[in-house]
């Protein structure tokens, strides 16, 4: 377990501080990377709550909304570093995913209904701040123009930084998987998956695990949150989004419930070919990867309900059993 | 003012209600959770927009032609992806669901871009004056056409021998199947008829509000929310919270800000998960 824990994230990283190579530098693209990387981190962390808790959470675009407004109005309002602020962003979305989530999963919310109240969040953050003029309204807020400055996080055209906060969040997250995955809270949140009424008769406080997960992973969105609102430059209500969250569930389902490595995976791959789309056909197709992703998403769960993730087990099996058969021999 | 608020809520309340039935019945009677339900409203009222534009026709008779082509619409979703789905766990039913939502969400995006539309005109577009009270056409026509499709389904569902069937199937699967009910075609009848009752909201919610790719998130939210309150078994109970909803949603448009309906409804909805997670009129 720990040579995992050590092993997959140094492989990431390393794979990942390639890519601004390939893409030989260029800001646009890099631009592009540090997004996909961000929603990816957003399905990593949402394969704590939906992979190993089993809870179909659709709030993605509230605790990331979170993060993009706690770290932006900080850096308007008050000129606090978002060196400070990324990460209160982070603790105010698990304190609003506690506030929340405490009385969800005290009265027992479930299935549908905690995946339609999570939804319901993400509506009802967007219209709270549109009407709440004083922090939100119409009219976009742009953070302040200081310049080059690493004290501000903010380098003016230059993507390159804020690809590798990503890139080091994603990797972080994913480390955080392994951890979860192979420690006590792991083994809990999966038997809460498989059935919640056993795991609770075997003495497990599945409300307080169920808790433990929601506020790690809103935590990491709200992160998230922090960094795309540096890249973005204003805050606005409207990014409160909806699809965010749609998207995440969509990419960790695909990826395989539980699978560490699957969703990550799929969601690198399937974002880049989206954005390609968007670029190819978005004039006149607006649509047509959230299309791409519907019609993924429905054959996967519909004839191959262990996502992309179980595949991947498969393959790394038959790999590793071919090897140590080839080292008896 | 606060009666004249009420009024606007009673009529509201039962075309939301009417939006909700075709959810409930699904929801009840099939077992399936579809989170696309909103998403056939806005298609409904698409549906009704182009009939109005290109036919001429009120919005209000658009139902005339929407309703069997909606009603086809449910066989064919109920043929081709609900039935892979109804013994599948929720994970899958959301998932699939979800998957539904964005697709029509995005076909509708494609075909008639993100600007919201509305019909150009109707015959409704004039008010009773009642003392004080003003009371809309549209929303009196809407309301009117709401009940009584509510009593022909509590009719239907009470003294024909098909929805004496699709109340047992809501009861007890298995029992009914053992029966003798053929459950396969009473799924794709209660699919059909749930969505088909879809277009009938749709072309009455066209005659006062507009439509864009995302009134069926809105809508689904608020569909799903009378059903909570409703609970399941009898269609009195979905007419009743969706009056409550509709209530809700005209003080606080008329007290607070048009803006902040949903976030009254959805907070109203979520409370009612916590506390009454059984919803206010049902039985089980």
């Amino acid at each position: 377990m720990d040579r995992r824990l050590v092993l997959a994230p140094l492989i990431s990283l390393g794979v990942l501080s390639l890519v601004p190579l390939l893409l030989g530098f260029n800001n646009y693209y890099l631009l592009l990377a540090s997004l996909i990387l961000l929603y990816t981190t957003m399905v990593s962390a949402w394969n704590i709550i939906g992979g190993f808790a089993g809870q179909v959470d659709l709030a993605a675009g509230a605790y990331h909304g979170i993060g993009i407004f706690v770290t932006g109005l900080l850096f308007i309002f008050y000129r606090v570093t978002p060196l400070v602020g990324i990460f209160l962003g982070g603790g105010v979305a698990a304190l609003l995913a506690l506030a929340i989530g405490y009385p969800t999963f005290r009265f027992g919310l479930r299935e549908v209904w905690y995946a339609l109240s999570s939804l319901a969040l993400v509506v009802i953050l967007y219209k709270l701040f549109l009407i709440w003029e004083n922090v939100g309204g119409t009219i976009e807020r742009y953070l302040p123009k200081v310049g080059f400055s690493w004290f501000y996080l903010t380098f003016p055209g230059n993507y390159l930084y804020y690809y590798f906060m990503s890139a080091l969040l994603l990797v972080a997250t994913i480390a955080i998987n392994i951890r979860v995955r192979y420690s006590k809270l792991g083994y809990y949140l999966l038997a809460i998956r498989e059935n919640e009424e056993a795991a609770e008769m075997l003495g497990i406080d599945v409300r307080r695990y169920k808790l433990y997960a929601l506020m790690i992973y809103s935590f990491i969105v709200g992160l998230t949150g922090g960094i795309f609102v540096l890249m973005l430059g204003y805050v606005h209500p409207v990014l409160f989004d909806s699809w965010i969250s749609i998207q995440t569930a969509i990419l960790g389902i695909v990826g395989g419930l539980g699978s560490i490595a699957g969703g990550p995976i799929i969601a690198v791959v399937l974002l880049a070919v989206a954005e390609y789309l968007r670029v190819k056909f978005g004039g006149y197709i607006p649509g047509l990867h959230q299309i791409l992703f519907a019609i993924i998403l429905m054959v996967i769960v519909l004839f191959k309900p262990g996502g992309i993730g179980e595949w991947l087990d498969t393959l790394w099996r038959r790999l590793t059993v071919g090897r140590r058969v080839e080292e008896v021999a | 003012m606060i009666i004249q608020n009420i009024v606007f809520g009673i009529l509201l309340g039962s075309i939301y209600a009417l939006a909700a039935i075709g959810l409930s019945l699904i929801f009840g009677v099939v077992n399936l959770t579809n989170f696309a339900h909103g998403d056939f409203i806005m298609l409904a009222m698409y549906v009704a927009y182009l009939l109005g534009v290109s036919l001429k026709l009120d919005p209000i008779l658009t139902p005339i032609i929407s309703f069997p082509l909606f009603f086809l619409l449910g066989m064919a979703v109920y043929l081709v992806i609900f039935h892979k789905i109804i013994r599948a766990p929720p994970l899958s039913q959301i998932a699939v669901t979800v998957g539904l939502l964005v697709l029509l969400r995005n076909f509708a995006l494609a075909v008639w871009h993100a600007e919201p539309k509305s019909i150009p005109r109707t015959i409704l577009g004039y008010s009773y004056h009642l003392g004080p009270l003003l009371i809309p056409a549209d929303r009196l026509t809407g309301m009117l056409i709401s009940i009584a499709t509510f009593i022909a389904l509590h009719l239907f569902l009470t003294k024909t021998r098909i929805g004496i069937a699709m109340r047992a199937l809501a009861d007890d699967l298995d029992s009914a199947a053992l029966m003798g009910v053929n459950v396969r075609n009473l799924n794709m009848l209660t699919c059909a008829l749930g969505i088909g009752i879809v277009a009938l909201a749709g072309g009455i919610l066209m005659t006062f509000q507009p439509v864009n790719p995302m009134t069926g998130l809105i809508y689904g939210l608020l569909t799903w929310s009378v059903v909570a309150m409703a609970g399941l078994g009898g269609v009195s109970g979905v007419l009743l919270s969706g009056i409550i909803f509709g209530i809700a949603d005209a003080f606080t448009a008329a007290f607070w800000d048009p803006r902040a309906r949903e976030i009254t409804i959805y907070i109203l909805f979520i409370l009612l998960l916590w506390f009454r997670p059984k919803g206010l009129f049902g039985r089980r």
